[in-house]
């Protein structure tokens, strides 16, 4: 065989593997599986994104804003209802969730380094809610745009939105690539649209300089709404599901570019995107101590006085070298 | 679970599942202390993370707002949450909360 063909076989040979493994075969990985993670037996290095603090360990020495992302935790769905719900894979997923704070976000992040440059993927199977409440009057039946009719639930006002993101740095040049999925805004209004930012992440170290020093429940990815643009104008539907303790996995695929530091694609369920337009802004300063670094993060955000969560069924990063 | 954490009377921890885990022991750091003040820590739990009672095999602890205390936990179920209370003094401490989950 030529050495085109003898790659295709072996191609051919791995998806054949993966595609009879029942861990596996819902995933569409690149070529090199970095990590696996059901989260059946542990968060598997999925933990708060946590502030930088001082040689003392000093609270005050970390940004207000990055103090509170709460510690993800092992979830069984565990429902009023239902009793336990489990997960897609086994009993245990990964929950992330915010406190009743408008604003306050929770994150899980992941931290690797890079052994090349190319194609780089995260997936997952994941599932949005909003906490569900027991008692109260009739106002309970309303929030935002959503009123009881025993379809819709108010709750699904109440999620904010998630995001999946990327913090890499290589060659001296830091960046993050980042997709939204803005449910609802501050009022209940529902959205359901994808977006991300236009600007890069705010730094512990430019608050060092005194170039920022937001307030807790700021957002950290891009604290100013208008550094923020709509992939497009459709609206994206999901499987909410009617009420909050109905769990319905969503898969998402984002691939990105390390060579180039640009986005490449996502996938949500049937719906794919090319994002090869959207940006991916750089620092301009150079960032010590992060050479090869390739962490991800998923984090959540409620806009108001409700917590909001993120359960995540399993994730797979993969890359091509 | 609570990091820099101004007690003002009353806190609840946010609800934490730990339906994997077989034991479990909370820290409470008193990160200012409040010589003089009395607080008290009621290990609570709860059938669905909404509705929450004492744990009724856990005595509540009241303790001076200084150092740094442990509770060991077992018996649990699905959820944890820790309730503080400060019975007496009026300075009011700043707190780390710890909950340590092992199978």
């Amino acid at each position: 065989m030529t050495t085109p063909d003898v790659a295709s076989t072996a191609a051919d040979l791995r998806d054949a593997i993966r595609s009879s493994d029942l861990r596996l075969s819902k995933f569409n990985p690149l070529p090199r599986i970095l990590t696996f993670d059901d989260f059946n037996n542990g968060p598997h290095g999925w933990v708060e994104l946590g502030g930088n603090y001082n040689g003392r360990g000093d609270l005050d020495s970390m940004d207000e804003h990055f103090r509170d992302f709460r510690p993800p935790m092992l979830s069984n769905q565990n429902f009023f209802d239902v009793g336990t719900h489990g997960g897609m894979t086994g009993t245990y997923s990964l929950k992330l969730a915010t406190r009743q704070a408008p604003g306050h976000t929770a994150t899980a992040i992941r931290r690797l380094t890079m052994s090349g440059r190319g194609l780089l993927q995260i997936e997952a199977y994941l599932a949005w809610k909003g906490e569900a409440n027991l008692g109260g009057g009739e106002e309970a039946n309303t929030y935002g745009d959503i009123s009881w009719d025993a379809n819709s639930h108010p709750t699904e006002a109440q999620f904010g939105a998630f995001t999946v993101a990327t913090d890499l740095s290589h060659d001296g040049i830091r960046y993050h690539n980042v997709m939204r999925f803005q449910n609802a805004d501050e009022n209940g209004r529902i959205i359901q649209k994808w977006k991300y930012p236009t600007v890069a992440e705010p730094t512990p170290h430019e608050r060092f300089e005194g170039k920022h020093d937001y307030g807790r429940y700021t957002d950290f990815t891009a604290p100013n709404p208008e550094d923020w643009t709509y992939l497009n104008d459709e609206r994206q539907e999901a499987c909410y599901n009617e009420v909050p303790t109905k769990v319905n996995w969503h898969y998402l695929r984002f691939l990105i570019d390390t060579t180039t530091r640009s986005n490449v694609e996502l996938q949500f369920n049937n719906d794919t995107y090319d994002l090869r337009d959207v940006p991916v802004p750089p620092y301009s300063e150079k960032y010590e101590s992060l050479e090869s670094l390739l962490n991800f993060y998923f984090s959540v955000r409620t806009l108001g006085p409700h917590r909001n969560f993120l359960f995540l069924d399993s994730v797979v990063i993969s890359a091509d070298w | 679970m609570e990091r820099g954490l101004e007690l003002e009377t009353v806190h609840e921890t946010e609800p934490f599942e730990v339906a994997w885990a077989g034991e479990a022991r909370w820290y409470v750091q008193f990160l200012r202390p409040a010589p003089g003040s009395d607080i008290e820590f009621r290990v609570q739990i709860s059938p669905d993370g909404l509705t929450w009672i004492d744990h009724e095999g856990i005595e509540a602890l009241t303790t001076e707002a200084v150092g740094l205390l442990s509770i060991p936990v077992t018996g649990f179920g699905h959820w944890l949450r820790l309730r503080s209370e400060q019975k007496s003094g009026s300075e009011a401490p700043m707190l780390r909360i710890y909950l340590e989950l092992k199978e």
